[in-house]
């Protein structure tokens, strides 16, 4: 028989290769096959050609794109296109946040017109990606992530679940766009890259890895992707994309029964804390030392339930959604984001107030629904838990209601300001809720909150 | 299978050892508690997920167990049937419906004139629903909202916790990197149950169909496997992925080797070695299991004919030349051709009584899609196997030139193979390559694996 070569889960594999003389590197013979990497299949195609290998690799599809969006690329978007195109359609190119890199890279696909995958590094990024893809090519698009698993033509997954998807379709892609390209080198993060074949690749990201990012066991980006293509510097655009927002904060207290359930929990979780001087001992990691300890300790354990049930009494308590219902009617009209801590409180609210609710549960084609619906007008109103946080678009959302107040994350608040991102001059406000003289001051008063208007 | 969270609290690393704490499925205390579980879990058929998993809440207590805890009610739930109820339009267009009118609230104002109820109560009556029914499906397409409609299993407290222990040794593979096997052969005794007339027919069917269980299973879950044969009969086998040699130390196919390990355990004599990188050790540790474990599987061996053709022609050989009516014996699937990276079990292996060494292995070739078909002749090719009869069926768009230069003999057959024809071909392919059959007494002689 012939000699062939064949994808095989992020593999290249050479068959009947026995009237070949020599293979050469990167082949290897591993388990009676000669075999190579995914991604080096741009360099063993001439040598392929030239032994009359039958290529039996590719599956990817080539088809007719067309472009719906009228915005035009700026200019540094038009260069950074030509510049990967000068490259043969493989390497990075480096654009600050908020410069449009996705435009770019829906350019990049119409112009390779061939089955592309898109790796992102957060579910948020992929609804992000599945919304712009399905607006511009106003065509069908996959999506494979630990909830939904649907393979098309324009597929975008997440670094999680590539390894997945490109083992088993890893040849249907001809394009492969890495966003946020800088994770990379990681080791697990690298292989998706690393068993694809596909022969075009963008890398996008804000920040490139330094050269000792991508030594030793991390994955190099220049062998996986390509070099840098094309860099446009962060102050060219400064200042241009940001929402003017302020901040506010309602304080509210406990009735009598929350806050004697309260007191008590308290002390039993606190006082836990303490009497083991657990801080002092464990400095920031203490919090994980008391989960450590409650699957041993009785006394522990009992500390972290109590730890559970104050969460979710401060984020549930009668005066925030009080204070949450005279705020929805007082801002009747203007489109309004909630934002819980939790995701069962989230729900709380969609049934109460009977608004939509968006959660790591929610679909994209019901997620994409209801973004539309919000910026059309349909819905004044999302709850949602942490989920929209992580940087998705709602430019034309004015009011954020923040329902749990209890987190620690310090750039909490930046990032939800980053939310608001807007096209139009549309002064933002950002509420918080709090429960008086509860742990939620003490960690509101430890986080550094610019610009803040009490 | 169990999640991360359950698993790693118990696994205990020494040194570069690994091991798993399994739990005493004799002990009474846990006994109850498996026990109480599986009577909760009966208790909420009808009630939603949420319902159940808040049961367990309220049970753990503040019980430190509660991984253990947890880890039952998983296995419980996991054997178990969940499913939506059923609603008029889909759950997200009754949302879209719905929502179209929020925010809303109990009591009206300027800008918000329809109460909660008013709104679930106008959209319920377009459905031909009561609001309160309209409220309950309202998400009913959430994992949450599911009902629990079949337990699943019939489980008894030992059913549950040997289960969960298997569950915590596949757990610990989701890390593995690598893992090497070696099943013992057991022909011989296996051929000590053919002579003898006291057999048990679902041990010899599970003996039988062993290893073909294991490769069955190896493939089915995409991993990527080299075999050798032991010199004391048997197989080592190495598991890995496409991608291992490439990347030092993979954990990609920990999922899928777990995933897998329940079939080892269908072999009698077996052995493990697996390469696990668990998230709280430094590096790699080495988790070592063998047959002596008192791990039992749930995944089923195949024991029965994989078609109605195989069937018939066991039966219709039982009938004409079983017995003493020939000289051969017919067994099933009990050869395994080593072909690289990939096996060949023949369906039949027919072995003269007279010298079990004179051994002709019978594959039939039935009605199958032409890609099964072209690898099975390149198998075929691959084998270069003298002793070996294909009975191909004519109707399959394969012509005699395929598996030419094969060494192995080929029959076509149009509806069912010609027993007569079959056992002449078998008798002259035996001559030729074995020699004159041997007169007289049955010679008892050591037998060598293929």
């Amino acid at each position: 028989m012939d000699a062939s070569a064949f994808f095989q889960g992020g593999t290249l594999v050479v068959q009947h290769s026995d009237n070949i003389e020599h293979i050469p590197f990167p082949f290897q013979f591993v388990k009676s096959r000669w075999r190579c990497e995914a991604y080096r299949y741009h360099t063993v195609v001439p040598w392929m050609q030239e032994q009359g290998i039958r290529n039996a690799i590719p599956r990817w599809q080539h088809f007719t794109l067309e472009l719906h969006d009228s915005r035009d690329l700026h200019e540094y978007q038009v260069e950074a296109l030509e510049a990967w195109k000068q490259a043969k359609g493989r390497g990075s190119i480096v654009l600050p946040t908020g410069a449009g890199k996705t435009l770019v890279a829906a350019h990049a696909i119409r112009h390779v017109s061939a089955s592309t995958v898109v790796l992102v590094p957060t579910t948020s990024l992929l609804y992000q990606w599945y919304a712009l893809l399905t607006n511009v090519f106003q065509t069908e698009i996959g999506v494979y992530y630990s909830s939904e698993k649907r393979v098309l033509p324009l597929t975008v997954t997440t670094y999680h679940s590539a390894g997945d998807l490109i083992a088993e379709y890893g040849n249907s892609f001809k394009l492969l766009i890495c966003d946020e390209v800088h994770h990379l080198p990681a080791k697990t993060w690298g292989e998706a890259a690393l068993m694809a074949p596909a022969p075009f690749r963008l890398g996008l990201t804000a920040t490139y890895p330094e050269d000792h990012e991508q030594t030793g066991e991390r994955w190099r980006l220049d062998e996986l992707i390509g070099p840098i293509v094309f860099t446009q510097r962060l102050e060219m655009l400064v200042g241009k994309q940001l929402a003017e927002y302020r901040t506010q904060r309602v304080r509210v207290d406990l009735t009598s029964e929350e806050r004697a359930s309260y007191e008590s929990l308290h002390e039993t979780y606190l006082g836990f804390v303490r009497e083991r001087g657990l801080q002092r001992t464990h400095g920031a990691g203490w919090l994980g030392e008391l989960m450590r300890l409650s699957a041993i300790d009785p006394h522990a354990r009992r500390a972290m339930l109590a730890r559970r049930q104050l969460l979710k009494l401060l984020e549930g308590c009668q005066g925030k959604f009080a204070a949450l219902e005279a705020l929805l009617r007082e801002h009747a009209g203007e489109r309004i984001l909630v934002f819980t801590e939790s995701n069962a409180v989230a729900y709380t609210i969609a049934r109460q107030y009977l608004v939509p609710v968006i959660s790591h549960e929610t679909g994209v084609a019901e997620r994409k629904h209801i973004l539309d619906a919000f910026q059309a007008g349909r819905y004044s109103v999302i709850a949602t838990s942490k989920v929209l946080n992580e940087g998705i678009d709602v430019p034309e959302a004015k009011v954020a209601i923040v329902l749990g107040g209890g987190t620690s994350k310090r750039e909490y608040l930046q990032r939800l300001g980053r939310i608001l991102r807007k096209k139009e001059p549309l002064q933002a406000v950002l509420i918080e809720l709090l429960v008086r003289n509860t742990i939620e001051e003490g960690k509101v008063q430890r986080r550094h909150v610019p610009r803040e208007n009490r | 299978m169990l999640t991360s969270e359950l698993i790693k609290p118990r696994l205990r690393i020494h040194g570069s050892n690994l091991r798993v704490a399994m739990v005493n499925e004799q002990d009474p205390s846990l006994q109850q508690i498996a026990q109480d579980l599986i009577c909760l879990f009966h208790r909420h058929q009808g009630q939603s997920q949420a319902a159940w998993e808040e049961a367990v809440r309220v049970y753990e207590g503040t019980n430190v167990d509660y991984v253990f805890i947890r880890g039952l009610a998983k296995v419980l739930a996991d054997a178990a049937t969940f499913k939506p109820l059923t609603t008029p339009l889909p759950p997200a267009t009754l949302r879209e419906q719905v929502f179209a009118y929020g925010p809303v609230f109990e009591k009206p104002d300027l800008f918000h004139p329809a109460t909660r109820q008013e709104v679930l109560r106008e959209v319920a009556d377009t459905l031909e629903l009561s609001p309160g029914e309209l409220d309950e499906i309202l998400f009913a397409d959430r994992g949450a909202s599911y009902r629990l409609m079949d337990p699943g299993s019939t489980w008894t407290p030992s059913t549950l916790l040997a289960r969960y222990n298997l569950e915590l040794a596949r757990g610990a593979l989701y890390w593995a990197s690598h893992i090497t096997i070696e099943v013992a052969s057991n022909y011989k005794d296996l051929w000590k149950f053919r002579t003898q007339t006291s057999t048990v027919p679902e041990e010899r069917a599970v003996a039988h169909t062993a290893y073909k269980d294991l490769w069955r299973y190896i493939k089915l879950f995409k991993l990527m496997f080299w075999a050798e044969t032991l010199p004391e009969g048997g197989f080592r086998i190495d598991l890995d992925g496409p991608i291992s040699p490439f990347v030092s130390a993979t954990t990609r196919y920990g999922r899928q080797m777990a995933a897998f390990f329940p079939a080892l355990l269908l072999c009698e004599y077996w052995r493990m070695h697996a390469y696990v990188r668990p998230p709280q050790a430094q590096g790699e540790t080495l988790y070592r299991l063998d047959h002596t474990c008192s791990l039992t599987t749930h995944f089923k061996s195949s024991g029965t004919f994989d078609s109605q053709l195989e069937e018939d022609f066991a039966l219709e050989f039982e009938q004409k030349m079983g017995g003493k009516r020939g000289h051969w014996q017919l067994l099933r699937e009990s050869e395994v051709l080593l072909l690289g990276d990939t096996v060949m079990i023949p369906d039949f292996v027919l072995v003269d009584e007279a010298d079990e060494n004179r051994k002709i292995l019978v594959e039939l070739v039935g009605f199958w899609h032409p890609n099964y078909l072209r690898r099975k002749v390149e198998k075929v090719h691959a084998a270069q196997c003298s002793h070996l009869l294909l009975l191909v069926y004519r109707g399959l768009n394969v012509t005699e030139e395929a598996f030419e230069g094969s060494a192995s003999e080929v029959i076509f057959f149009q509806n069912k193979p010609v027993l007569k024809e079959v056992m002449q071909t078998v008798d002259a392919m035996a001559n030729r390559i074995y020699g004159p059959r041997p007169k007289g007494k049955r010679k008892k002689k050591a037998q060598s694996s293929a």
